[in-house]
């Protein structure tokens, strides 16, 4: 079970939904999370990544058959994201003995680096294939009415694939909240003025003490 | 201007806010009304970040410590540094929460809050919706006492009175 969210710590980033939810949204959305639900990197084959939508509750589950994504008046559900990579050091050890076994068999004292690069991507392909994945889920709950969403990561590499996952999915843009987005929306939810921001410069703290 | 250029060319209002909540919280207790009559008490509770502002000579330092009146921190605040994470403690009622935040993206680190009640094998969905009023909880306080500091900071009461204070608490007992 995946518990991210719902786990003791919890680190995460808000973003301020851009578009209008769509007032069809409850037949638009389960068509929208089935066409990029997650679907797991087959054994065999050469893909280095898979992503896709996982139940919040369970990152095993990607049918949404209950539509379990939709706890008014959020949207959760998990961004899951799968990926191969083939070690450095094997694929050096690896590629070294194709290239020395082809010196060997074609009875050669040098190969073109045109030659050893095509090796190398030959070798790191063949030793794709038996790589495991590995797997990370990140959270995601949309308030729904709010426009706001949370998304349980931090870093701003994360971020920015996420939302581009995100528009993908729901072609609606995600913009970051930050202090002065921030600023114009409490002041606005609250009656102010959000151009007040507008002239503000930055104070020095640190000066001489004022009388 | 893109949102990254933007939020790096206001990142001081951020900085500004989480050094002027440590100024709330040693010289007021860090009491703050929330909405529906709810008082949070904000604490300063181990680590700070305080930065240079000057993009040419960034400087960075990290105090750490049970006393959050650290004479490193104040002192990095003569220097024109200012608080780009902080560690807090926030009290409503009977309930804590711990969490970090940052100058730039306002973001929540490491936030952790009250046990819940619920349990995931029984009740879900419950247990979703009770995690939830937990996460929203701190993140609401902190939006409420932000736009506390923005009707100060956007007022004339930050230059004729706020400011001063912020200098003398600066330069106050704590370095002498």
């Amino acid at each position: 079970m995946n518990m991210g969210f719902m786990q003791r710590s919890v680190s995460f980033t808000r973003f301020q939904v851009e578009d209008p939810l769509p007032e069809d949204y409850t037949e638009s959305f389960p068509e929208r999370i089935a066409r990029r639900a997650f679907r797991k990197i087959e054994e065999e084959s050469l893909e280095e990544r898979s992503e896709g939508w996982v139940n919040i509750m369970d990152m095993l589950d990607s049918d949404f058959s209950a539509m379990e994504y939709f706890k008014d008046p959020y949207l959760a559900l998990s961004w899951r994201v799968d990926t191969r990579r083939v070690p450095s050091n094997a694929l050096k050890r690896y590629a070294g003995e194709a290239e020395k076994e082809i010196k060997k068999r074609e009875r050669l004292k040098y190969l073109p680096k045109k030659r050893r690069d095509e090796i190398r991507e030959y070798t790191r392909l063949m030793l794709l294939k038996r790589v495991l994945p590995s797997t990370q889920v990140y959270d995601v709950v949309w308030h729904l009415d709010a426009g706001i969403l949370l998304f349980g990561a931090t870093s701003v590499k994360l971020c920015d694939e996420f939302r581009s996952f995100f528009l993908k999915t729901f072609e609606c843009g995600l913009t970051p909240v930050y202090p002065y987005s921030l600023g114009e929306r409490v002041l606005k939810e609250a009656g102010g003025d959000p151009g007040l921001l507008y002239d503000i410069r930055p104070s020095m703290f640190g000066g001489e003490v004022q009388p | 201007m893109n949102v990254l250029d933007q939020a790096r060319d206001t990142e001081f209002l951020g900085r500004e806010f989480l050094t002027w909540l440590w100024f709330k919280t040693e010289t007021e207790g860090g009491l703050f009304n929330l909405e529906e009559g709810l008082t949070g008490e904000f604490v300063v509770d181990g680590t700070l970040t305080l930065t240079s502002d000057s993009d040419d000579r960034r400087e960075t330092v990290v105090c750490t410590g049970e006393n959050p009146r650290l004479r490193e921190a104040r002192f990095a605040l003569t220097e024109h540094k200012k608080v780009t994470q902080a560690r807090f403690r926030l009290v409503i009622g009977d309930d804590t929460w711990v969490f970090t935040l940052d100058s730039m993206w306002m973001n929540f680190k490491s936030l952790k809050g009250p046990k819940l009640l619920r349990d995931p094998g029984e009740d879900p969905d419950g247990m979703f919706y009770e995690k939830m009023g937990v996460v929203e909880q701190p993140v609401a306080a902190v939006d409420a006492v932000y736009h506390r500091f923005l009707e100060i900071r956007t007022s004339a009461e930050w230059e004729e009175s706020e400011m001063p204070a912020i200098a003398r608490w600066i330069h106050g007992d704590s370095l002498e």
